[in-house]
């Protein structure tokens, strides 16, 4: 992982001898020098930031709090240090809440050790901040994309029928019956849950033309569908079925038909179903009809499963990009808030405590500020807008009710 | 001389008529498993009510590839259980049916299932014949050693001196299909079409010995000529031979049933030479 410090010092003197103390930090730093404001913002607008060290003056009218400001409306997670003169001139409160991490007095304690030891301070605080940041924004990505393409998905797959007939199995149905001679036909799919739950299991028929239907009145286990795959070929019925006793049930399509030829179509374990000709044209089915529907089932049986195959990868997709979904959340609230160090909010606070009023309390007053930062971070400015605005008309109303004025 | 001819005067009233038709023969006392897709009990027990017969309860169990069997709760998974075990009590009322569904899980079953219902059946239920009117063809018994796990469940049936009837392929001889293809150790059938439904033929014709009728009598198909409703036949008639004698072991049914259609049907070649019987 690597940094970029970026120096904003009117001082071309001071900037040379900043870049020259960073170079120790290696190669992963990368140190950009400039002079003014409006450079600093041109490459703060260009390419990622990481540190800041900004001159409290920068002559010509403008100061380091000012630039960082601007700077903040292009890197919201910048982190400063502020290099002064002028140190009593600084406002800790309005400085936190830009982002300035550390003072450096020109006047009593920058040297080279104390330079660097404020700038490694800063790194290694900001390095974990950065990779979390990076992870959040990772994460932030992936979940929009998963969140955008798992509707789709489900919707493409989840509810439709758990057997997708396509449309090449019925080309294979339309085949049968012309090298055949039957005058219809239908495609049967039984799905039993491995549960062995008798109220999952379904029965569908797929006719040559048109919808498929749902068959609710007949058990599977009564039919001849069911017959020809424990029989394991294909079952031949030469005259009109009569009305069979209580262990067997004719489905629909069944009745009223001259002649059958029901082939078996073994898919996996939870899935079966039959190719079901009807009423050949011509006399009854004949060796080579059973021939030519047993190598068409053979076929078809073949693309269900592949087309079946295909569903359950679809589905374990769905599932593991649901899991990754549910997994990135976990992720981002376990990921701490990058509050700043205790070190920097206790440095705040004395520096509060030294110029601010005596009846206010300094930890009330970071902690008032950090929540202004978080929410800042989290909803931007207006949300800061709406909390002044609050806190403003709060204060009327407590010296009313205080009787102050 | 006089002994002598006493012994085949009497051996000549042993008529193959004789034997299949003794009043004794129901099958009474003989245990036989139904591998197959399960048995509509109510279905079973209310035709052979109509014909003034009543049934033992049949017992059984739901297997699956792996797992204890689950209990048989007096369902098929699929009529064709049924169609046979009514052959089979049409010929041999008073048999002790257990039922072994292997159909239960999926559309199909497997060897690993089937492996499970024969091990259950020789070891818990100690039954005397095994019908098994399904069979696998060879190239769902690949690799080799799955088929020798048939091979070998088929000869312990054997060496317990329990009988396996085995369907052939309805293709037969084109398609292979086992055990039937085992020969030796059990009855292989074939599917013919004969008057009478306790005709047995010995024609032995790529591996397969036996043809049996092929009709059954329960279901829309069941008048269509299939191996599996020949099996449950031969089944039937052998049920109906080990109630006359329940000790004889599997190759003496099988000579028995040589001699009766050798002596029933004097025109049928034992050595396969005669083309196969109307079938279809």
């Amino acid at each position: 992982m690597s940094e970029t410090i970026l120096v904003v010092d009117d001082e071309e003197s001071v900037r040379r001898t900043f870049a020259e103390w960073l170079s120790a930090l290696g190669p992963t730093v990368t140190v950009i020098s400039v002079g003014d404001a409006e450079s600093a913002l041109r490459v703060a607008s260009e390419r990622p930031v990481d540190l800041a060290i900004l001159d409290w003056n920068l002559g010509s009218g403008s100061d380091g709090l000012q630039l960082l400001e601007d700077l903040v409306e292009f890197q919201p997670e910048l982190t400063a240090i502020l290099v002064t003169g002028f140190a009593h001139q600084a406002t800790p409160l309005q400085a936190l809440r830009m982002g300035v991490r550390d003072y450096l007095d020109k006047n009593t304690d920058l040297t080279r050790e104390s330079f660097l030891a404020a700038v490694q301070r800063q790194l290694a605080r900001l390095r974990p901040l950065k990779r979390q940041r990076e992870l959040q924004r990772s994460l932030a990505a992936f979940r929009t994309a998963v969140e955008q393409i798992v509707p789709y998905l489900q919707g493409a797959a989840v509810w439709q029928d758990p057997v997708p007939v396509p449309q090449a199995a019925r080309d294979l149905l339309r085949l049968a019956l012309r090298i055949t001679a039957a005058t219809d036909g239908v495609l049967l799919v039984h799905v039993r849950p491995s549960s062995g739950v008798a109220a999952e299991e379904r029965l569908t028929l797929y006719p040559v033309e048109g919808d498929p239907t749902t068959i609710t009145e007949v058990a599977f286990r009564h039919t001849l569908a069911a017959t020809a795959l424990s029989q394991q070929e294909p079952l031949v019925l030469t005259e009109a079925p009569s009305t069979p006793p209580d262990a067997f049930c004719l489905l629909p399509p069944e009745k009223q038909r001259r002649n059958l030829l029901i082939a078996p179509l073994v898919i996996d374990t939870e899935t079966a179903g039959a190719l079901e000709l009807f009423d050949k044209a011509t006399g009854t089915f004949s060796q080579e009809d059973v021939a030519v529907v047993r190598a068409t089932a053979e076929l078809g049986a073949d693309l269900l499963r592949r087309s079946r195959a295909e569903r359950h990868s679809q589905r374990l997709l769905i599932d593991a990009l649901a899991a990754a979904l549910q997994a990135t959340q976990q992720v981002q609230d376990l990921i701490p808030d990058d509050r700043p160090p205790p070190e920097v909010l206790e440095h705040i606070k004395k520096g509060l405590e030294q110029t601010a009023a005596p009846q206010e309390d300094p930890a009330v007053v970071v902690q008032l500020l950090e929540e202004i930062r978080t929410l800042a971070r989290h909803h931007g400015t207006p949300a800061v807008e709406y909390c002044v605005h609050v806190i403003r008309h709060l204060r009327p109303l407590l010296d009313n009710c205080w009787g102050r004025q | 001389m006089e002994s002598a001819n006493l012994i085949e005067g009497l051996l000549s009233q042993l008529t193959p008529e004789r034997l299949l038709r003794d009043v004794r023969a129901t099958g009474e006392g003989v245990r036989v498993a139904v591998v197959d897709s399960g048995i509509e009990w109510t279905v079973l027990a209310e035709r052979a009510r109509q014909r003034g017969v009543e049934l033992l309860p049949v017992q059984g169990a739901v297997f699956r590839p792996q797992g204890t069997p689950l209990p048989y709760t007096g369902r098929q998974s699929s009529p064709h259980g049924t169609t046979v075990a009514d052959i089979i009590v049409t010929l041999a009322p008073r048999v002790q049916l257990y039922s072994a569904d292997v159909f239960a899980w999926g559309g199909g079953t497997s060897l690993e299932t089937v492996l499970a219902a024969l091990q259950y059946a020789l070891d818990v239920w100690q039954v005397k014949i095994i019908n098994l009117s399904l069979g696998i063809v060879e190239q769902r018994l690949q690799p080799g050693p799955r088929r020798w796990q048939l091979l070998q469940m088929i000869e312990q049936a054997y060496y317990r001196d329990v009988l396996v009837v085995a369907a052939a392929h309805n293709d037969h001889p084109f398609t292979r299909s086992y055990p039937a293809a085992f020969a030796p150790p059990l009855l292989s059938v074939d599917k013919g079409v004969f008057a009478d439904p306790l005709q047995v033929v010995y024609r032995l014709h790529e591996q397969v010995e036996f043809q049996a009728h092929g009709r059954g009598y329960l279901g829309p198909y069941a008048t269509e000529p299939a191996t599996s409703w020949a099996a449950a036949h031969l089944t039937g008639i052998a049920a109906r031979l080990l109630s006359l004698k329940p000790d004889l072991k599997p190759f003496e049914v099988k000579t028995l049933l040589y001699w009766l259609s050798r002596n029933r049907n004097p025109a049928t070649s034992p050595h396969g030479t005669t083309p196969t019987k109307s079938t279809d």
